[in-house]
């Protein structure tokens, strides 16, 4: 089975982001980029698919500006066979990518399709579920196990208050939660042969998909600052305050 | 010189940073600030994933099974790998493995089947053994232990000082006096187990690293056979030459990730302390002492990985070693100092890494070549032997 692996190129978990001036979007320059962890778990859940002997070959796609291939090479290290970047300067919304996963899906003609169940700069989480209603394919969302037992796949889901076991036929679409894996180190042996592993560049126009925003950003802003706190003198101030300043009690 | 990080590099450096972060900060939160090694259980975690990245062992050779890194990837690693507590002396606590002493890869077939194997193997601990009492950056007049020759064997005799593990060593390299008159050219490396007898550790000598310290040892009648001579009789100080200046790059570079890391808490701190109704960030002494920091790190480093460039390029390096030694070490403490002095009273509590980056920062002034010893390089040159 072909594995499809979509990963998105996002600002550093470890960075603070900073809001630009005129509030139009986030600051990006000079800031350290790397791949949404979520897509890292991707990227291994693929991998240990294959070691298992379940996949056979597993594809890194990525969809944005030239240095997404940064962050196929990532996805090269830690052991995916081939890379595609679908190159494009626009402004990226969930629906544009799900269609271009779709486009590629219907060239490569993977088994399954492996995303992360939100990325960590938009926290959109759409992008899965609008590729398996474009292609009309099962979906198992915030998957925290997969399984496959005769032609079909177990997928668990985190779901509120407790796990949801669901059996799905393939091909299907995987979203992943933070309890699948944990990724593993890029080797120094996989990270110089991922140098010579093919990546295939496409573009949005080529795949036949129309890049035309739908959206338009009004307004981003920081979240408010934390007022600083209050040290009260007795549990009577506590009280009066609870009651007549916060109005909780 | 480009200063882009190859697609690797950049990959590499991201590893490293993921284990630091990852696997050691967690570990450093239970472990006594002054610690060292890790519990064997964590070591031996540790050295499973640094060998699934196949940068365990990274600084043996590659023919003895090392990761063959390149001078400017080993330099941007240990960036990384001593940007924690006990990073400067003990990057990652060891689990990136250890090249031993490097003059044993220029031994004879037996002395490594005898020594370097067994160390790789970890079966056996060496001690380097050069310092003595009169000192140790100019051996042409310092070294007084004497090796006199007597059938096949020679018998050694006088004491060093400053020597890191010898308590606990099963060998090690003494460095010995075996023709009197010829200076630098007269000297021996030989190599001693410490179960012969004559060898004595004197006593322990305690330094500013509280849990590490140093030995000082006595031969007496120490009698040592031919076959230990590694290299050359009177060639004590042909041996690893290049690989041991090369070894200086990454010592400046471990300098420049304490700094690096000091500046990343110190930021990071400014922006939530306040006095006197206002944040720390917004008084211009601070934004000065963090303005500083920057200079500092960027500069040093900018001189170290610009020397690992040349040693790369296979041209002389001894003079930009040197320059990035004392740049990185000098530029360490002020970037530590200033980082404490920004924190105030948790600056020096055992709470913080600062405490013992600072004492630490301090010996890198002295280790590995003096910086008054290192400017004499540069000097010589600069302006010529003739004048020195």
């Amino acid at each position: 089975m072909k594995v499809l692996v979509a990963v998105k190129r996002v600002v550093d978990y470890n960075v603070k982001i900073r809001v630009k001036a005129d509030q139009t979007g986030v600051d990006l320059s000079n800031v350290k980029m790397s791949m949404n962890p979520f897509d890292e778990i991707a990227v291994e859940e693929a991998l240990r698919m294959k070691e298992a002997g379940t996949a056979d070959e597993v594809i890194a796609v990525s969809i944005g500006v030239q240095q997404c291939q940064e962050t196929i090479r990532t996805a090269l290290a830690m052991g995916a066979d081939r890379g595609i970047l679908v190159k494009t300067d626009a402004v990226l919304e969930p629906l544009h990518v799900a269609k271009i996963l779709k486009a590629v899906v219907d060239e490569e003609q993977p088994g399954l399709v492996i995303l992360g169940k939100q990325a960590i700069d938009d926290d959109c989480n759409q992008t899965g579920q609008m590729l398996a209603a474009l292609l009309g394919w099962p979906q198992g969302t915030f998957a925290s196990e997969i399984e496959f037992a005769d032609g079909k796949a177990n997928v668990t889901r985190e779901v509120d208050g407790g796990l949801q076991t669901l059996k799905l036929n393939l091909p299907m679409i995987v979203t992943t939660d933070l309890r699948l894996n944990e990724p593993r180190y890029a080797s120094l042996p996989n990270i110089m042969k991922a140098k010579k592993k093919p990546i295939d560049e496409k573009t949005p126009e080529a795949l036949g998909v129309d890049m035309a925003p739908h959206l338009t950003t009004l307004n981003v802003a920081e979240p408010p600052k934390r007022q600083a706190g209050v040290i009260v003198e007795n549990v009577a101030e506590l009280v009066h305050k609870l009651r007549n300043e916060a109005g909780v009690i | 010189m480009d200063l882009e990080l190859s697609d690797e590099q950049r990959m590499l450096v991201a590893q490293v940073r993921r284990f630091v972060r990852q696997e050691i900060d967690p570990l450093e939160t239970d472990l006594d600030p002054d610690a060292s090694e890790l519990p064997a259980e964590e070591h031996e975690r540790l050295v499973a994933i640094t060998t699934g990245m196949g940068l365990y062992q990274m600084d043996v050779p590659e023919e003895f099974g090392g990761a063959g890194l390149d001078v400017m990837t080993r330099t941007l690693l240990a960036m990384e790998m001593a940007q924690h507590r006990a990073g400067l002396y003990t990057p990652c606590y060891g689990t990136f493995g250890s090249m031993g002493l490097a003059q044993l890869y220029d031994a004879n077939d037996d002395q490594k089947e005898r020594y370097l194997y067994p160390t790789l193997r970890g079966e056996k601990r060496g001690f380097f053994g050069l310092t003595e009492p009169s000192g140790g950056s100019d051996p042409a007049r310092a070294i007084q232990t004497r090796a006199v020759r007597d059938g096949d064997d020679w018998v050694i005799n006088g004491q060093k000082i400053f020597i890191s593990g010898a308590d606990r060593a099963d060998f090690g390299l003494v460095f010995a006096r075996t023709s009197p008159d010829k200076g630098r050219g007269g000297v021996t490396c030989f190599i001693v187990d410490t179960d012969m007898p004559g060898f004595h550790v004197r006593r322990i000598v305690h330094t500013l690293r509280s849990t590490h310290y140093a030995t000082e040892l006595q031969f007496e009648d120490l009698r040592v056979p031919s076959e230990n001579i590694l290299g050359q009789v009177d060639g004590g100080f042909g041996i690893a030459n290049e690989r041991l200046t090369r070894n200086r790059i990454p010592y400046a570079a471990s300098c420049i990730g304490v700094a690096i890391r000091a500046q990343e808490m110190a930021i990071e701190y400014v922006k939530i302390r306040e006095t006197f109704g206002d944040l720390l960030a917004t008084r211009q002494t601070i934004q000065n002492m963090i303005i500083d920091n920057e200079l500092d790190i960027r500069t040093a480093r900018w001189l170290t990985l610009a020397a690992a460039h040349k040693a790369d390029q296979g041209a002389p390096f001894r003079t930009e070693a040197a320059m990035a030694k004392i740049a990185a070490t000098e530029a360490g403490g002020r970037v530590v100092d200033r980082a404490m002095q920004i924190h105030g009273g948790y600056g020096v509590t055992k709470e913080f890494p600062f405490e013992r980056w600072f004492r630490e920062m301090r010996i890198r002034r002295i280790g590995e070549g003096p910086n008054e010893v290192q400017r004499l390089i540069i000097a010589r040159d600069l302006i010529g032997g003739a004048f020195h």
